[in-house]
């Protein structure tokens, strides 16, 4: 049980969107699709749900192909919300409902239940351009789930989100994986794909660079982190990277309360914190970590990607703690 | 094909509930049935039928027919409310004066020239174009000739003879061709016939393009392209705004047939003589279904490919540009029927009425106007249904590939080059 992209390449004129890319999601699981903007997310969506063919290529769920699927397997939240602005909340996802062959009797429970889930009962008979951004974009992942999808593919689901829907939106994908739906989003949040993924892929450039189960891919870093806090002014970190004993270490993302460090998979963190010990620091933090998301996804996708996303990237992961 | 049918239902839905629609529809009604009432209401007001008054200042007295008989005949004969007043006048000064100030139609002075022959000299209050100038001018023309007869010796009795018209009865060879007193209301009702089909293309065909390019611009379009197939979109589409034009055109068409039947109630309420009703021309059974089904045909063709069009833009403000060559086409039909109701046998507009962008206008209209075999309507339908085929597979190829592609207007080739892979 899983869904199969196998060499899927696709070219808009000289634009090569994706190329050759391959990765698979086990049936049942949160999968995380990440990437710089441009890299080819959406593109890929669309093709998975066939609403673009590839120039090569193929896409199977399940070992049948996506062409030969019933457009009621798949759930879709595009990145560009959209709905009809001037048409109620409930017409509206009746309507969507509708088009994926959903009996007007189960629209309406379903509509019910999840505005309830979501906290807002009271738009069922606003206009959708009367709701607040956030609350349209419930309304959206509503649309997307209404008529039960087997796979549910969505498009930054959380970008434009304040806190506490992040968290009712959490708590929907949750539930939808209790009911053994599969999950696949892009999103430029690190800490929602920690916490909610347990298999990724990154895109670059059209390429699959890298993907798998994320403690696997984690594991294949080959190195760990440090995550080290003192009540010192951290001066004596420049002094630790020179020591012969701690080759090959680097200073990384220095945050508001703690550094992180950087270590081959050879060196043995209780070294460093030796060191520092010996150099009269007062340790307050001392972590062994494997190396974030965000760490591995800046090390394959580099900094180009970042510098160019400056403002996507830098509300959701304060990059290299440079500021 | 359920989805075709929630499409079109919503698409119905939404443009019937709409306040812009129920506006139009309403000023719409309310403006036919006051032009299909406006003559009995002039009528009434008296703004038209004003008998012609004209001044005749007769200077050559020998004249061998009364003038003032020949010219009130005249007038007489092309119509018109009441009598004409026709006096002769004795102060041919103060008659141009009234001439001037609008209070009398006409002068006519009749003299004697050199040459012996009559000369007229006509000043009116009328434009050139006006019907009581041409009937003044015919009436002089028989008064001159009949003086030139007196003349030569004939006297008016006998030139009454020469004048009057012989029997002269015509018939069509063609059985079908409508007769001759009933052409004048087959032409109105074809005049009508283009019309609607002209206003339904132009009208309908945008709000297709239109709401279109709104799904596009507003992004719902990747939601419904999800969930259902272009052809699905598509044909619901056109259905459902076909359907909310029709309940438009219902509107319209109960308004003219109200204003008809109330000609007659007002007209005797304004205490005028009553008028011959129009007559619808002596149709044949059949043609009514045949009209509905070369409308509906020609309305669907034309509106599918504005779908297309509306699905090539991003906004909405580039509709009309993109479905260019649509409206072009649209317009060159509606003045080609134009120019083929002056001669509806000819042979290209027999060419014509077979071409399918042209059909949907000139088939009816031939089919009222002239003979028209079956094999030929069965011809020029079988031509009409086979685009129709070709432009739904090509729309929604281009719809498909076309509803995806955002910025800069979509060119031809990007998009014939997406709609080859496309689903």
């Amino acid at each position: 049980m899983s869904l199969v992209v196998d060499r899927v390449s696709k070219r808009f004129g000289s634009v090569v969107a994706l190329d050759d890319a391959s990765f698979s999601v086990e049936a049942g699981a949160i999968f995380g699709l990440l990437g710089a903007n441009g890299a080819g997310k959406t593109t890929c969506m669309r093709i998975v749900l066939d609403i673009l063919r590839p120039d090569s290529g193929s896409v199977t769920w399940n070992g049948q192909s996506n062409t030969a699927l019933p457009r009621r397997t798949w759930g879709y939240l595009p990145e560009e919300r959209g709905l009809y602005p001037k048409m109620r909340v409930e017409e509206q996802l009746r309507f969507l409902a509708s088009l994926y062959g959903v009996s007007d009797a189960d629209a309406r429970r379903e509509i019910t239940d999840w505005l309830e889930r979501f906290r807002i009962p009271d738009y069922r008979n606003r206009k959708v351009e009367e709701l607040s951004k956030g609350n349209q974009q419930k309304i959206q992942f509503i649309a997307a789930i209404l008529h039960d999808p087997d796979i549910l593919i969505m498009d930054e689901p959380f970008s434009g989100l304040d806190p506490l829907n992040v968290r009712l939106l959490k708590e929907a994908f949750l539930a939808m994986r209790e009911r053994g739906k599969t999950l696949i989003f892009s999103t430029h949040q690190m800490e929602t794909v920690e916490e909610l993924c347990e298999a990724i892929a990154i895109i670059d450039r059209g390429r699959v660079v890298l993907h798998g189960l994320v403690r696997d891919v984690k594991r294949a870093m080959g190195r760990r982190v440090v995550r080290l806090a003192t009540d010192g002014d951290g001066a004596f970190l420049a002094e630790l990277e020179k020591l012969d004993a701690l080759r090959g270490l680097t200073v990384g993302a220095r945050r508001a309360d703690f550094v992180e460090l950087q270590l081959p998979a050879d060196l043995d963190p209780e070294t460093i914190l030796r060191a520092a010990l010996e150099r009269g620091q007062r340790i307050t933090r001392f972590e062994i970590a494997e190396p974030s998301l965000e760490e591995i996804f800046v090390e394959h996708v580099g900094r180009r990607a970042i510098d160019e996303d400056e403002g996507h990237l830098a509300a959701s992961v304060s990059v290299g703690g440079t500021k | 094909m359920p989805n075709a049918g929630h499409v079109a239902r919503r698409e119905y839905l939404v443009r019937v509930r709409s306040r812009t629609f129920r506006i139009t529809t309403l000023l719409l009604a309310v403006a036919v049935l006051v032009f299909t009432l406006l003559p009995t209401l002039l009528r009434g007001a008296g703004v038209t039928g004003d008998p012609p008054q004209i001044a005749l200042d007769v200077q050559a007295d020998d004249l061998a027919s009364d003038p003032v008989a020949a010219i009130r005949d005249a007038l007489a004969a092309g119509g018109g409310a009441a009598g004409p007043l026709v006096t002769r006048t004795e102060d041919p000064s103060e008659a141009a004066d009234a001439v001037r100030d609008g209070s009398l139609d006409g002068l006519l002075t009749i003299s004697r020239g050199a040459d012996g022959d009559l000369a007229f000299e006509y000043l009116s209050s009328q434009g050139p174009a006006s019907v009581e100038r041409l009937l003044v001018t015919q009436a002089a023309t028989s008064l001159a000739v009949s003086d030139r007869l007196a003349d030569a010796g004939i006297d008016s009795a006998q030139s009454a003879v020469l004048f009057r018209p012989p029997a002269f009865v015509s018939t069509s060879a063609d059985p079908d061709a409508p007769d001759d007193d009933r052409y004048g209301e087959a032409l109105v009702v074809a005049y009508f016939l283009v019309i609607l089909t002209f206003m339904a293309i132009i009208t309908y065909g945008n709000w297709v393009a239109q709401s279109v390019a709104e799904e596009k611009s507003n992004r719902v379009m990747e939601l419904l392209i999800t969930a259902a197939t272009p052809q699905q979109l598509l044909t619901g589409k056109v259905l459902g705004t076909g359907a909310a034009g029709l309940t438009q055109y219902a509107a319209i068409i109960a308004a003219v047939a109200v204003g008809m039947i109330a000609n007659g109630p007002v007209s005797n309420l304004l205490g005028l003589r009553g008028e011959a009703a129009f007559r619808l021309p002596s149709l044949e059974l059949w043609m009514l279904p045949a009209f509905a089904v070369f409308f509906t045909l020609g309305f669907v063709l034309y509106s599918t490919l504005y779908a297309a069009s509306g699905s090539m833009v991003s906004r909405i403000e580039d509709v009309q540009q993109a479905a260019g060559p649509l409206i072009f086409v649209s317009i060159a039909g509606y003045f080609v029927s134009f120019t083929a109701l002056n001669d509806p046998d000819a042979g290209w507009v027999a060419l014509l009425s077979l071409v399918p962008f042209f059909s949907p206008y000139l088939m009816p209209m031939r089919m009222l106007l002239t003979s028209v075999s079956a094999p030929e309507i069965l011809v020029a339908l079988g031509i009409l249904v086979v685009t129709l085929v070709a432009a739904i597979w090509l729309a929604s190829r281009i719809y498909s590939a076309g509803v995806l592609m955002y910025g800069q207007r979509v060119g031809v080739r990007t998009l014939l080059r997406a709609a080859r892979v496309s689903r």
